[in-house]
């Protein structure tokens, strides 16, 4: 499970995560949704360990981050948002890479490699080195690298970016399976109608506060939009977008 | 500052180049003979520099600018876009060939007291003469690209420019240039100078642009020799014009094509790491480290340069000849001993700055798996230490021992030296990871990392180091070889003097490591803040 207790991340005078407390059980995939510049990222880059928090508490698997942050960081899976990997290894040596890194080792890597390798659909480019990968490759390499050491907790940011409608269904899929096998999945998207499929609770962030949590029919009801689409949801509760200028701007 | 660098190195061209045209000109017919050939020898030399820096050029203006993506979706003629091309790879390629000739043209032209009209000549002359060999190189890029990938071309282009620089300093370093500056080997300078001459030079267009010059300073003209290099300059301008409609976007295209990989399969690298006593994290580390490493031209390639130094280096004791001075020759091989032990350091310095500096920087934006996987930051940061300390320390020591082998120095001064490197090596070796880990540079070459506000900090740092350690090592160690040539023991007083200068080059060598290491990674510590 994901734990964040009051959160805080500034900036100097700027608050770019305002007091955030959330929760991810195991088994839950809970969609985090904001407008551009909201915190999504920031948030979600503090329970990976990339950003130190001003204030606040971040717990994963019951792990302390800033107490415990190895034990945390080992219980966890982080797909950021742009895959960058190192573009000299091939796609079996990062993962073999990876395992090291989180404490695998022995004859059952090897197997472990090709079986994620396997699930990604990336069998046949184990001995390709990752720079001749395009983006939807490169996304799903380092998914494969993120559920490798069998995480019980899996942090995602924007996981279809790049991805063909093939490669977002197998993710779809993957993430579903994971939750299925109790595994905690914090997700950030802008594709809503991924949001509304696939997850069990949305978060909805705005100028780094939680504005609205729960269910799509709960979020529905707390904008007043009846069976409204997630979309006309997340516009009304963010404040709209200014729609209406586009037809005097086109 | 640069500036004024420049400015002082074209004021010595001048003074170069009229000093040595008015020395010639006190010889009549032989002068002007040998300012002929002089002229014909500089052009042939700027020829082949200029068709491989076009060459280079051309694949970086053709096929790899950022830029290219935005003209080839424009509506643009290729005609317009390699003409614009072409310009700019002519004017990249040439620069510095124009830069070096304008003082050395303006001096020779002072001193043999010649009118404007010549200056008018020169650039009807050099412009044409930088155009044809540019040309050149770049329809061998065409035809190289169309061959390879870009990427690749770009590789074996880099390889081959090292191999060719490295073979170059030892060649020049193995004839020893020093012997043809003694009266007994006159007649080796005349036939050098008879060699220049074959039948093929009248054909090239460094001959052309030599006699051109020539008549320019006689006062006359040579229509027929610029007239070749215009001609010459403006068929090859529509040759490869005409070639690149056919072969340029073919060529580019195969450009976006990425290269194969290289040195896939390196099982020999994982089983010899697998046999070194690592925990599993620093082992997977330093075989990261090292794969990328070997799979990246840009990066290895500069070994070779390195080594063609270091054999220089090595050859350059190899045959100093410290016997031709008898009575001084036990000092002097002393002396060089330290001499030895400052240029080791400096080795050291600048491999370090250029390959240990960037460590943490080569992580570029991949940095974040380190920083989200259950690794320490400490651990990450000495895992880069050792892996940096081994070729260096190996580097240094093996250049320090087998230096002092060849000068035959003392005993004492081998222990001495060859521990003096192993401090130091710690030392510079910690300092350069640890500036590495407060200045990355994570987007940007790490080959041009050494140029950058931390690397020059470092270097500022290291050289200081290495002259208080040579000063360190080197005044007890004078005190003991005192000692012994004049065959008088050491007072207790210079014995404690000389072991705390020694204690003091030890503690000051482990000061600096640590401390380094520690700074570098609390810097790490403190990126996600």
């Amino acid at each position: 499970m994901i734990a964040i207790q009051s959160l805080v991340k500034r900036y100097g005078q700027f608050t770019a995560v305002d007091d955030v407390s959330l929760e991810v059980g195991a088994g839950e995939i809970h969609g985090f949704l904001g407008p551009n510049g909201a915190g999504k990222t920031t948030t979600l880059r503090m329970i990976a360990g990339l950003l130190k928090p001003t204030s606040g508490r971040i717990l994963v698997n019951n792990h302390d981050l800033a107490v415990d942050p190895e034990s945390a960081k080992a219980s966890l899976g982080f797909i950021p948002d742009r895959p960058f990997i190192y573009e000299k290894l091939t796609a079996g040596e990062f993962l073999q890479f990876h395992a090291g890194l989180f404490g695998m080792h022995g004859n059952g890597v090897g197997s472990r490699v090709s079986e994620m390798l396997a699930l990604f659909e990336l069998g046949r480019w184990e001995n390709e080195l990752v720079e001749s990968f395009s983006h939807g490759m490169k996304q799903r390499l380092v998914m494969s690298a993120a559920f490798l050491h069998r995480p019980r907790a899996i942090v995602v940011d924007e996981p279809m970016v790049g991805l063909d409608p093939r490669g977002a269904r197998l993710i779809k899929d993957v993430f579903r399976k994971m939750a299925e096998h109790g595994v905690a999945i914090l997700m950030s998207t802008h594709t809503l109608e991924v949001a509304q499929e696939m997850c069990d609770r949305i978060s909805i962030i705005l100028r780094g506060k939680i504005i609205a949590r729960g269910t799509v029919d709960e979020l529905r009801s707390i904008a007043g939009g009846g069976d409204a689409h997630l979309t006309e949801v997340f516009l009304k509760l963010t404040g709209g977008s200014g729609l209406q200028e586009i037809d005097e701007v086109v | 500052m640069f500036g004024g660098i420049g400015l002082a190195v074209a004021a010595a061209l001048y003074e170069g180049a009229f000093w040595l045209t008015s020395q010639l000109q006190s010889y009549a017919e032989l002068g002007d003979y040998l300012l002929r050939l002089g002229l014909s020898w500089l052009f042939l030399t700027f020829l082949s520099f200029l068709a491989f820096s076009g060459v280079v050029t051309a694949l970086s203006t053709f096929f790899l600018a950022d830029d290219l993506k935005l003209l080839l979706a424009a509506p643009v003629a290729t005609r317009r876009l390699f003409l614009a091309r072409f310009l700019r790879t002519v004017a990249q390629a040439s620069w510095m060939v124009v830069i070096f000739l304008v003082p050395v043209l303006m001096g020779v032209a002072s001193a043999k007291c010649v009118g404007p009209l010549f200056y008018l000549t020169a650039v009807m002359t050099i412009t044409p003469f930088a155009v044809i060999p540019v040309a050149a190189g770049t329809a061998v890029t065409f035809i190289l690209v169309n061959t390879f990938p870009a990427r690749r071309a770009r590789d074996l282009l880099m390889l081959m420019g090292l191999l060719f620089a490295g073979s170059l300093v030892i060649l020049l370093r193995v004839i020893r240039p020093e012997q043809l500056l003694t009266v007994q080997s006159l007649p080796e300078v005349t036939d050098f100078f008879a060699t220049l001459q074959s039948p093929v030079t009248p054909l090239l267009p460094s001959f052309w642009a030599g006699e051109t010059l020539f008549a320019g300073l006689q006062g006359s003209h040579d229509l027929l020799h610029l007239s070749a290099l215009w001609t010459t300059a403006l068929g090859s301008i529509v040759i490869v014009s005409t070639a690149s409609e056919r072969w340029y976007f073919a060529g580019f295209s195969k450009s976006q094509e990425a290269s194969k990989a290289r040195f896939t399969k390196l099982r020999l690298l994982d089983s010899l790491a697998g046999a070194l006593p690592l925990s599993p994290v620093r082992r997977q580390l330093l075989v990261k480290d090292l794969k990328i490493f070997l799979r990246d031209v840009s990066q290895w390639s500069q070994l070779l340069l390195l080594l063609a130094l270091v054999l220089v280096y090595l050859y350059n004791f190899r045959v100093l000849d410290l016997e031709r001075i008898p009575y001084m020759s036990g000092v002097l091989k002393n002396f060089y001993a330290f001499v030895n032990m400052g240029m080791a350091g400096f080795v050291m310095a600048t491999v370090a700055v250029r390959f240990v500096f960037p460590a943490v920087s080569t992580e570029g934006a991949a940095f974040w798996i380190i920083r989200t996987a259950p690794v320490s930051l400490s651990d990450f940061l000495w895992s880069k230490f050792w892996t940096g300390l081994v070729p260096v320390f190996v580097l240094t020591e093996v250049l320090t021992i087998i230096g002092n082998e060849f000068l035959g120095v003392d005993p004492f001064l081998k222990v001495t030296t060859a521990l003096a490197i192993g401090a130091m090596s710690f030392a510079l070796v910690g300092l350069a990871i640890s500036l590495g880990a407060r200045y990355p540079r994570f987007g940007a070459d790490p080959t041009q990392a050494a140029g950058s506000y931390g690397g020059v900090a470092f270097m500022v740092q290291a050289v200081l180091f290495v002259l208080v350690m040579v000063a360190l090592v080197g005044w007890p160690s004078s005190l003991y070889l005192l000692g012994l040539v004049r065959r008088r023991p050491l007072t207790t007083a210079q014995e404690v003097l000389m072991i705390i200068s020694f204690a003091t080059a030890a503690l000051l060598s482990a000061a600096i490591w640590l401390s380094s290491m520690r700074a570098g990674v609390r810097a790490l510590q403190r990126m996600g803040e």
